[in-house]
């Protein structure tokens, strides 16, 4: 019931000063507005992707670059061990059976023959792994499963294909026991993975950025040996006596170019497998490698990411900044207010003089200055609809043979999901309090007779 | 002039006053720390890539047989395109410009293994490739036909290989030889254990984008001569002015059938390549402007929301002000000394504020510190814009009759 009151009260306030009213809405929208914007942004860009286990995986790196420090200043962070391992190390560290699970990986490309009407033959991103790779990750399977370990020692001929390309190659059904001409080799479907697209792509995040497409074929990691498969993603040459030449001088020598993961369950085991690959590496000094001091790291998912800084610093300005617009809106805001409340002082004196306590004055200011508050965040979730909208048609313009999941890429990084809206009710809320607690306290505290006295 | 009184009548309800200059103090620090930051963005990704950006596509052509000539298939590609009417040059290469696809590696001017080494990207192409792109040669002349050789077994073998001779970018030449005498000297290769003679060098050469991980690559490029081993090779296509889609629409119709056992990936053009590499950049930029735009107008509306406010509580005193003689332009003087004096004392903070967050920002982002004169800049135009805000207001306050005074008495 006062309720009713005091909001009818509100309406009035605001249709005897429209004009101001309309300022402090729009300060707010804009302020609301643009932080739903960065903040948006930003939260797509620090996603956890594999929340519930991000603890038990670990990416495993070693040092083994050599003493030449050229060009290490340049680096953001020349103390940390390149990224990937070398076909060797990885092999080496794959035998391990302290982790549950390991696998070892990299980006290649096939070419898909359809072998049919219509469809001329397309490139396709080829995944090279090891078995692991489904039940480590927990990637969705639409149909069928992975592979055993002993498939990846002597390759057998058979792939795990995304949604997008059984879709494309089979429309949509289940094409497990099918087969799929790969440069002219017959490869089994054995399973079909559902829509899977981790945010940070966090186990790889050298092929093609931290937010990338996944890739539309995973192979038993023996093919890359057998077919020569070349990397797609980057392969680092660590040290002077690195031989760049054919296939085979690239995995024998000190190239980088395998993305290495473990499942860890337990801390003890944990410290078991660190020590195992700190003895791996001293064990390798004696064959001339590993010149550097020990630096080896086998970190969890949350430091791999923040070492590769996978926000960036554009994230993080854009999002201060506008915070500290949001908080020049506050202020403006409660300026205007502060004006305004006291403009109408006559009004509350009146109310005061005829039997109104200090609370109601107080209470009804503040439901004013959060019908406020409200009314720009909701006009500012609009503008930040309308400005992310904007941001999606500026960082993608889709191509002629796009795959759909890049466009599902584009708009998952600039989405705004049910917990984004309750936020920026949260942040309208917390605005209105900001900017009206000051000017209501400040006009309930006044004496009434002040303001009579100049009627 | 009667600032004394103006000062205590301020000091009286100072929380508006106060509210506006911690407006204004933020206002400055952000106007004139994002505007740089903007500036640094606008100026990196406006550099000329070195290339004839608006004339130049790239067609992708993947092969899939084992049978797959690839020596032969280039020849007839390059010479069927660089037959078509508006071509002006036509070439393959190993990756397309202004990508991440490709080789950095290091290279010494001497062929001691302890010598210092400069990290460059290997942009390798055929004979010709330098006309395709439209690259500027500032010395030398460019790598011979013969120095290109033939296809290798892939795309390591192909470097391992090495031709006898290259150009490089004057960014590369300057850091390896800083004396300035680049042209005719040996670039040693220590990890394929070759060399080459550098009989050119081309102003600057994009062939990385500017901005990601590899952006210092951008600049410093060594252009190989190399036959692409396959399977993967890029046409580059460059057209005469304004035949660019002419020659692409032919392109798509007739290039993939012309040699089987391949397929066209994609065909591009080198501005749009380049546009992609540069959308976070920009689209960045145009948040970090809208904001502070934002920011701008908000405050110009709180200076002006609080002169309207003071004239409205004031007409009265006004009103006997002129009553009693004040001209009108008196009373406008005394809202523009008033803001003047609430805008400076942000100011002034605000200073210390932009300062501060110069330094907080140079650091975490290692971008070079901020320039005072962006500093003068920002105060100057807060200034104009605090005397523009209140400008309207005071002027309705000076139209004020002095008849006001008598009437609600």
């Amino acid at each position: 019931m006062m309720l009713k009151h005091d909001l009818l009260l509100a309406l009035l306030s605001f249709k005897r000063n429209p004009v101001l009213t309309v300022l402090m809405v729009s300060a707010i929208a804009a302020g609301i507005g643009s932080a739903m914007v960065t903040i948006t942004l930003y939260h797509a860009r620090a996603g956890h992707p594999i929340w519930w286990k991000e603890d038990r995986l670990f990416a495993v790196a070693l040092d083994n670059r050599g003493s030449d420090h050229t060009n290490e200043n340049l680096m953001r962070h020349p103390e940390y061990p390149p990224d990937q391992l070398t076909f060797r190390d990885a092999e080496a560290l794959y035998r391990s059976d302290i982790p549950e699970h390991s696998v070892m990986m990299y980006r290649s490309g096939r070419v898909v023959d359809p072998g049919r009407g219509g469809l001329r033959p397309f490139g396709a991103l080829v995944r090279v792994t090891t078995a692991d790779f489904f039940p480590m990750f927990d990637v969705p399977l639409l149909y069928g499963a992975g592979w055993d370990r002993p498939a990846d020692t002597s390759p057998e001929p058979v792939i795990v294909i995304g949604k997008h390309l059984n879709d494309k190659l089979f429309n949509g059904a289940n094409s497990v026991g099918r087969t799929v001409n790969l440069n002219g080799r017959e490869f089994r479907v054995i399973g079909v993975v559902n829509d899977w697209m981790p945010r940070p792509k966090f186990y790889d995040l050298t092929s093609g950025g931290a937010f990338d497409i996944s890739e539309d074929i995973y192979m038993p990691f023996g093919w890359a040996t057998a077919l020569k498969m070349e990397s797609y993603g980057s392969i680092n040459c660590v040290t002077p006596n690195a031989k760049i030449g054919a296939f085979e001088d690239i995995i024998n020598t000190d190239c980088d170019m395998v993305q290495f993961w473990v499942e860890i369950p337990s801390a003890a085991r944990l410290r078991q497998y660190r020590q195992f690959v700190d003895n791996y590496t001293t064990d390798q000094r004696q064959h001339g490698r590993f010149v550097r001091p020990t630096n080896n790291r086998v970190v969890d998912v949350p430091t791999w990411l923040e070492m590769h800084d996978v926000i960036g610093d554009d994230s993080r300005i854009e999002v201060v900044l506008a915070l500290v617009f949001l908080a020049v809106c506050i202020l403006n805001t409660l300026g205007l207010m502060l004006a305004k409340f006291l403009g109408a002082a006559p009004i509350t004196g009146l109310r005061r003089a005829l039997g109104a306590s200090r609370k109601q004055i107080i209470r009804q200011h503040l439901i004013e200055v959060m019908v406020v508050g409200m009314t720009g965040g909701l006009v500012g979730l609009a503008l930040a609809w309308m400005g992310l909208w904007a941001i999606r048609v500026m960082t993608y313009i889709p191509g002629p043979d796009d795959s759909p999941d890049k466009r599902a890429l584009a708009e998952a990084l600039s989405h705004m999901d049910h917990r984004m809206i309750v936020f920026a009710v949260g942040i309208s809320l917390v605005t209105g309090v900001l900017a009206g607690i000051y000017p209501a306290w400040r006009i309930g505290k006044a004496a009434p007779a002040r303001f009579l006295k100049a009627q | 002039m009667e600032v004394r009184h103006l000062l205590s009548a301020l000091w009286r309800s100072r929380t508006g006053p106060c509210l506006i200059a911690v407006q204004i103090a933020i206002t400055l620090a952000v106007l004139v720390n994002v505007t740089y930051l903007i500036a640094l963005r606008v100026d990196t990704y406006s550099q000329p890539t070195g290339m004839d950006i608006d004339n130049v596509f790239w067609i992708h052509s993947q092969s899939f047989t084992s049978d797959y000539d690839q020596k032969n298939a280039v020849a007839s590609d390059l010479q069927w395109l660089n037959s078509l009417p508006g071509v002006t040059a036509a070439a393959a290469a190993t990756s397309p410009p202004q990508s991440h696809w490709g080789f950095n590696m290091p290279f010494s001017a001497s062929p001691d293994p302890n010598a210092p080494k400069e990290n460059a990207r290997i942009f390798a192409m055929t004979a010709r490739g330098l006309d395709a792109l439209g690259a500027k040669l500032t010395a030398g002349r460019a790598y011979s036909a013969e120095s290109v050789g033939s296809p290798a077994a892939d795309i390591g073998a192909a470097v391992a290989q090495w031709a006898p001779e290259v150009v490089i970018t004057q960014a590369l030449a300057e850091r390896l030889f800083p004396k300035g005498n680049a042209l005719g000297k040996t670039l040693y290769m220590g990890l394929v254990n070759k060399s080459a003679k550098i009989v050119g060098i081309i102003g600057t050469l994009q062939a990385v984008p500017i901005y990601g991980p590899f952006a210092r690559f951008s600049n410093q490029v060594v252009v190989a001569p190399m036959m692409p081993p396959g399977p993967t090779t890029i046409y580059l296509v460059r057209t005469k002015p304004g035949r660019q889609s002419e020659v692409m629409a032919r392109v798509e119709q007739e290039f993939a059938d012309r040699v089987p056992g391949r397929y066209i990936a994609r065909t591009e053009p080198l501005a749009r390549t380049s546009s992609d590499a540069r959308n976070g950049m920009r689209a960045s930029s145009i948040i970090l402007g809208a904001v502070t735009l934002l920011v701008l107008c908000v405050s110009a509306i709180g200076i002006c929301g609080l002169a309207v406010f003071n004239v409205t509580t004031r007409t009265r005193q006004i009103g006997t002000r002129r009553a009693i003689g004040a001209q009108r332009w008196h009373i406008l003087r005394y809202f523009l000394v008033e803001n003047w004096l609430v805008t400076t004392g942000g100011v002034v903070v605000g200073c210390i504020l932009a300062l501060t967050a110069g330094v907080i920002i140079s650091h975490t982002t290692q971008a070079p510190r901020l320039p005072l004169y962006y500093l003068v800049g920002g105060v100057l135009l807060v200034w104009t814009l605090g005397l523009l805000s209140v400008l309207v207001p005071a002027r309705r306050a000076a139209e004020i009759s002095p008849a006001v005074a008598t009437r609600t008495v």
